[in-house]
């Protein structure tokens, strides 16, 4: 009965109701979305970190796994002391920019270490790093940013020469010489991070232990299971940045879900009278306007998980650089959110219509 | 008959059409209805008495502002009284809180209103079954059947109350009234808004309901012929009821 009475309501009064379900998809998306940029950013370079091929990663004291937000870079020479340790094979030392203006990182690498740790690009077009102004590029940077092969590329006011595409997944989507890069950030005979491949995998823990050993305080990780650490939860920042985007979706839709039935409650405020003439207890009218509310709710919410599939695929068109990961657990979680917020914002008109005098509200015009 | 409820003990006496029994079904002593607007006290109902007996059709009529409608409302429950008591059915509702007369109103009392005030978002069958829900017993087809045969309703049934007549919504808030078998059914102007045939059709139905089904009525109306289908007639002026011998 309830819900048939639900169903009818929101029928009768249907720019309403579309007004209210579009916002409550609004607010959905921005939730999935926001959530699945970042968390497509993080796995996505996650992913390409694991795809140097490196065993261990070593950075600075302190460092972040978002190497890319970690300045204080090392001394180079501590290559040469991680590579006489027992069990490692190789050590690739590599200097990372950021490069604020494309949100794109580049790699300053040795090319002999860097290609003796991750086993070499797989080249779409040209060659190796030759001259000191070649650039290496990924076939994904290259698609979307339309790059030819032996193009000029300008970063940092420095002009590149792109002499070779390669095949995404080696960490960035763009290298240079590592004396390049540490001569154009001042940042000489220094590196950011030391890619390790030992001998065999299984020797990982020792030689990450030897190197705990030989640096104390230095941030030495496995990059076996990367992706489980590049979250968000390991950002502060970032973590923050979506806590404050989730609740200005929630502000939205609670605002909406209050003013939409806050004015429904007004415009049926004599209904709730006869409501309450035929002995509706309060518990029932405030069950009518949360249902009422729920449903709005779930159908915003349905609304939004397609409306979030529709803006992912149209940014992916626009930005094929970028990842937008839409998970089950975070679809769930902002119909959720939606619904939660949507009916604290119908718990005020909820509980006004439940306490209206019957003899006034059946008096309303 | 009716079903005795849990929350409410009934009289339970059996009940004839037009018979007196000693039990009044409803009673009220001297009660006393006062509005305050600011500083201002209007005195609504000043002393009311009465006595409705089981299976009684009882006309109310008097001019306009003398507190008609105030008693339909304090006599029903939806409104609370000021001072006096309202007995119906052996509950005292000037003690009662306000869940207690919801519960009361639920049970016992079915409202008639001058404007029909039917969900306009429900089709006329919703429109009663929606009573029915809230009686907490749930649909029960066979006296939904009787009600609506009765009020010539079966087949308006799917009709949405901006499709139906004046005449037919109120018929559909006559069954919305009745269908959950209330003790007594306050009827407010029920013909007030009806052109003379609709209203004659709806009067002939209270009075077919108070005949053949026992059912206790109090009808408000400022209409003498209208009034004349009830048994009795109280006549009320300036919160007071002046005369209630009246009988046909
Ligand atoms: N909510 C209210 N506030 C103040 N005065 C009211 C209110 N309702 C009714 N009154 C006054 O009480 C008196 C009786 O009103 P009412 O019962 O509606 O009369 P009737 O139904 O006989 O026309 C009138 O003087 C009316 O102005
Ligand atoms: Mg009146």
């Amino acid at each position: 009965m309830i819900r048939y009475m639900i169903v009818q309501n929101v029928l009768h009064r249907p720019l309403r109701t579309f007004i209210t379900v579009l916002a409550v998809a609004v607010e959905v998306t921005l939730v999935i979305i926001v959530v699945g940029l970042t968390s497509g950013l993080l796995a996505e370079s996650a992913k390409r970190i694991e795809g140097v091929g490196a065993d261990i990663m070593v950075q600075p004291p302190s460092a972040s796994v978002f190497m890319a937000f970690s300045g204080a870079p090392m001394p180079i020479a501590i290559a040469d002391k991680l590579s006489q340790l027992e069990y490692v094979q190789a050590v690739a030392p590599v200097l990372l920019q950021f490069n604020s203006n494309g949100l794109e990182i580049i790699y300053g690498i040795d090319q002999e270490s860097f290609l003796a740790v991750t086993g070499g690009f797989v080249f779409h077009e040209g060659h190796d790093l030759q001259g000191p102004n070649d650039i290496l590029v990924d076939d994904v940077y290259a698609r979307s940013k339309k790059i030819k092969l032996g193009q000029t590329l300008r970063l940092f006011d420095h002009d590149f020469h792109v002499v070779g595409i390669v095949e995404h997944g080696k960490g960035a989507r763009l290298f240079v010489f590592l004396s390049t890069l540490q001569e154009m950030a001042g940042a000489h005979d220094k590196a950011s991070v030391f890619f390790i491949k030992c001998d065999r995998t299984d020797h990982t823990p020792a030689v990450i232990d030897a190197i705990k050993q030989l640096l104390p305080r230095y941030e030495v990780r496995p990059l076996k299971d990367f992706i489980s650490l590049m979250t968000s939860s390991n950002l502060p920042g970032l973590g923050a940045f979506i806590n404050v985007m989730i609740g200005i979706a929630v502000v939205i839709g609670f605002l909406v879900i209050f003013l939409s039935m806050y004015t429904t409650i007004i415009e049926r405020t004599r209904e709730i009278g006869v409501l309450k003439s035929l002995g509706a207890s309060k518990g029932y009218i405030v069950r009518i306007v949360l249902s009422e509310t729920t449903l709005l709710c779930i159908g915003g919410a349905v609304a939004g998980v397609g409306l979030s599939y529709l803006m992912s695929a149209i940014f992916i068109k626009l930005f094929p650089t970028l990842t937008i990961l839409i998970t089950p657990l975070w679809v769930l979680r902002a119909g959720l959110i939606a619904i939660v917020g949507g009916l604290l914002g119908a718990a005020y008109p909820a509980w006004m219509a439940s306490r209206k005098d019957p003899v006034e509200a059946l008096a309303y015009e | 008959m009716l079903k005795p409820t849990r929350i409410f003990p009934s009289s339970n006496s059996p009940t004839l059409a037009g018979e007196r029994l000693l039990e009044p079904i409803l009673q009220t002593e001297n009660l006393w209805k006062v509005y305050r607007q600011g500083k201002v006290e209007v005195p609504a109902l000043r002393g009311v008495s009465i006595e409705i007996f089981p299976g009684e059709f009882v006309s109310i009529m008097g001019p306009s502002g003398c507190g008609k409608s105030t008693m339909l409302h304090v006599i029903g429950g939806l409104a609370q009284a000021t001072s006096g008591r309202v007995l119906l059915d052996g509950n005292d509702l000037t003690t009662m809180s306000d869940s207690a007369r919801t519960l009361l109103r639920r049970h016992k009392v079915g409202f008639v209103f001058q404007r029909f005030n039917l969900l306009p978002t429900l089709d006329a069958y919703h429109n009663i079954t929606l009573a029915q829900h809230i009686h907490g017993n749930g649909f029960d087809p066979h006296r939904f059947q009787v009600v609506a045969d009765l009020l010539g309703l079966s087949g308006r049934l799917k009709h949405k109350p901006s499709e139906l007549s004046g005449g037919e919504q109120q018929r559909v808030a006559l069954a919305r009234a009745i269908v959950s078998e209330p003790k007594i059914v306050l009827a407010d102007e029920p013909t007030g808004n009806l052109d003379t045939k609709s209203s004659e059709a709806v009067l002939g139905l209270l009075r077919q309901l108070n005949q053949d089904l026992g059912q206790t009525i109090v009808m408000i109306t400022h209409n003498p012929e209208a009034a004349a289908y009830g048994h009795r007639v109280l006549h009320m002026r300036d919160g007071e009821v002046v005369d209630g011998s009246s009988v046909h």
